[in-house]
């Protein structure tokens, strides 16, 4: 009897793992479809698999609506983003978590800028525009120091609980050893923050690549300067007749972020739980 | 010597602090600042005049009957998502924690939805309710997959939250199922022991070692739900007929569209307050619920 429910129990788990897997594969398979179809075939089945390498809608995209300038803004906003972020959020955390308890000047930044991560971006965002605007920031310049202002407060929370509980010998055997704080800092400590900045950068890379809402502020009315997920949402009105060349710019759009998910797997999934469960 | 060496590593570390504290105050604390004051103001966001009209705006929104069904929307939006959210990803994470074939890779496709850009999310499941529900609705016969949901008033905040659920649900899976490895094994055996049954075993033991990510999952999905902007900016753009327009949106409406940038700086430090006091309550509950165990 027991055995009879414990059968039904674990057909009845991998039914509903099964189905929840397909109904979030369904949308991937689409795009997937879609952009190697043409528009009649689309029309004939929107489920069907295509019966051709169709690839003009790529071409298109590429010629038409000059994608490469889109995408190369997209990484140029992360990779420089993420520099930023690698070298001045380790810094800044690194000076908190060792003098915290010998100077009050760091218990308050480091309360200020964990703060932070409670306010919604909706406060700041009408304010930032009117600002970065008078500041001549409205570019991707802005946007950079922009990403690395708020990707601080929750990188900063991270770093300085990681760093905390680090212990001090091998910073003190290479002081012993004639380095100076710099020199210290940069062959000792930071070799060992490896798995708590390389958590910090993958979180914050794939944040920076899909953010919509603060390019649309900063950047919307210089098309020179959109990143992808603003170009899509901007194609959409420009291109909405020609649906199968949209979804071959989402696919183009998705396959670094696949590639960094299949390479990063178990540090994105680490760097997770290890920003929610342990605290 | 020494002496004069530690002296200089206090300066170094100073300057350490420097560019994020700088980056800070000028990104952050200052329009933060600007905005409270501007919220007092009846600035366009163009016109280089405006005057300094006290609380008049808080007065305005709090008889504004677009705000009121702004934040209706955020609300009923909220308790769907959070419910939902909640409900789904238990399941899932339970599941995918039992010892099933594959369940590694199963962990990787619940995941995958998190890795998209949310624009990208939204268009995509755009076009597949344009295309999808009328194919349904024929098979079905059911009236209510006619159209798209997008385009029906009373049914676009349903296709909204279902899109941000399939999106949403994703980091909350991970989250718990590390939450379900924390629990000691040995508990559920010593339970079983005693004659607890499945539901009892869940209950007291499960639930009180899953309440510290459960409280995560409820505060992050309440503070999604409120601000929600870009499913909606992607899908809708607020309509039809306002219907689906949330405080987020309104408030970028009224700046970059309608030319009220102090009444919507007003209508944000609302939404911050609204936003703050329903995170403090969201907290208490949940950790009174641990201590109540």
């Amino acid at each position: 009897m027991v055995r009879v429910k414990s059968v039904l129990f674990k057909s009845m788990a991998y039914f509903i793992a099964i189905a929840g897997a397909l109904v979030i594969l369904l949308p991937f398979y689409i795009t997937l479809i879609t952009a190697f179809k043409t528009p009649e075939e689309s029309a004939q089945n929107f489920f069907a698999f295509p019966k051709s390498l169709y690839l003009d809608n790529f071409k298109e995209v590429f010629a038409k609506a000059g994608y490469l300038k889109y995408f190369m803004n997209s990484v140029i906003v992360t990779v420089c983003s993420l520099i930023l972020i690698y070298i001045l959020v380790t810094m800044i955390s690194y000076a908190i978590a060792r003098s915290m308890k010998r100077h009050v000047y760091y218990k308050i930044i480091f309360g200020m800028i964990v703060l932070g991560m409670f306010v919604p971006f909706q406060v700041i965002m009408v304010p930032l525009v009117q600002f970065m605007g008078g500041l001549g920031l409205s570019n991707k310049f802005g946007l950079i120091l922009l990403h690395v202002t708020y990707a601080s407060m929750q990188a900063v929370f991270l770093l300085v609980n990681y760093i905390q509980n680090v212990p001090q010998d091998l910073e003190e055997a290479a002081y012993i050893d004639g380095c100076t704080t710099v020199q210290a800092y940069v062959k000792v400590v930071v070799p060992l923050l490896k798995p708590m900045t390389s958590t910090v950068l993958v979180l914050n890379a794939l944040w920076i690549w899909n953010d919509f809402q603060m390019p649309l502020m900063i950047l919307n009315k210089l098309p020179d300067t959109w990143t992808l997920p603003l170009f899509q949402y901007n194609f959409k009105s420009q291109y909405s007749f020609d649906y199968n060349m949209a979804f071959a710019s989402y696919l183009i759009a998705m396959i670094p972020v696949l590639i960094a998910y299949i390479t990063a797997q178990k540090h994105i999934v680490e760097g997770l739980t290890a920003g929610a469960v342990k605290s | 010597m020494k002496k004069s060496r530690l002296f200089q590593r206090n300066h170094i570390l100073f300057l350490f602090t420097l560019p994020i504290v700088i980056m800070y105050c000028v990104f952050f604390i200052v329009p933060l600042l600007m905005g409270m004051k501007n919220s007092f103001t009846d600035w366009s966001g163009t016109s280089p005049e405006y005057d300094f009209i006290g609380i008049q705006n808080y007065i305005d929104i709090f008889q504004d009957e677009r705000f009121r069904n702004a934040l209706i929307f955020n609300f009923k939006y909220t308790i769907l998502l959070t419910v939902g959210t909640v409900v789904i990803s238990l399941i899932i994470a339970l599941i995918l924690n039992q010892k099933l074939k594959g369940r590694t890779f199963l962990r990787s496709i619940y995941f995958l939805p998190a890795i998209l850009s949310l624009v990208t999310v939204g268009l995509i499941w755009n076009e597949l309710f344009y295309r999808v529900t009328p194919m349904i609705g024929e098979a079905t016969g059911l009236k209510i997959f006619e159209s798209s949901w997008l385009g029906d008033p009373k049914l676009a905040m349903y296709a909204i939250l279902i899109v941000n659920l399939w999106q949403g649900c994703a980091t909350p899976i991970v989250l718990l199922i590390a939450g379900l490895q924390s629990v000691p094994q040995d508990l559920y055996e010593a339970a079983q022991i005693d004659g607890a049954n499945a539901w009892d075993r869940f209950k007291s033991i499960t639930v009180p070692y899953l309440i510290p990510v459960l409280n995560i999952v409820i505060v992050t999905s309440v503070k999604a739900g409120l601000t929600t902007f870009d499913y909606i900016k992607a899908m809708t753009d607020g309509g039809p007929m306002q219907a689906t327009e949330s405080v987020g949106i309104l408030i970028y409406n009224h700046a970059m569209q309608e030319g009220k940038f102090g009444y919507s700086v007003a209508e944000s430090m609302i939404l911050f307050v609204i936003i703050a006091l329903v995170s403090v309550l969201t907290m208490r509950m949940t950790n009174n619920k641990k201590v109540g165990d």
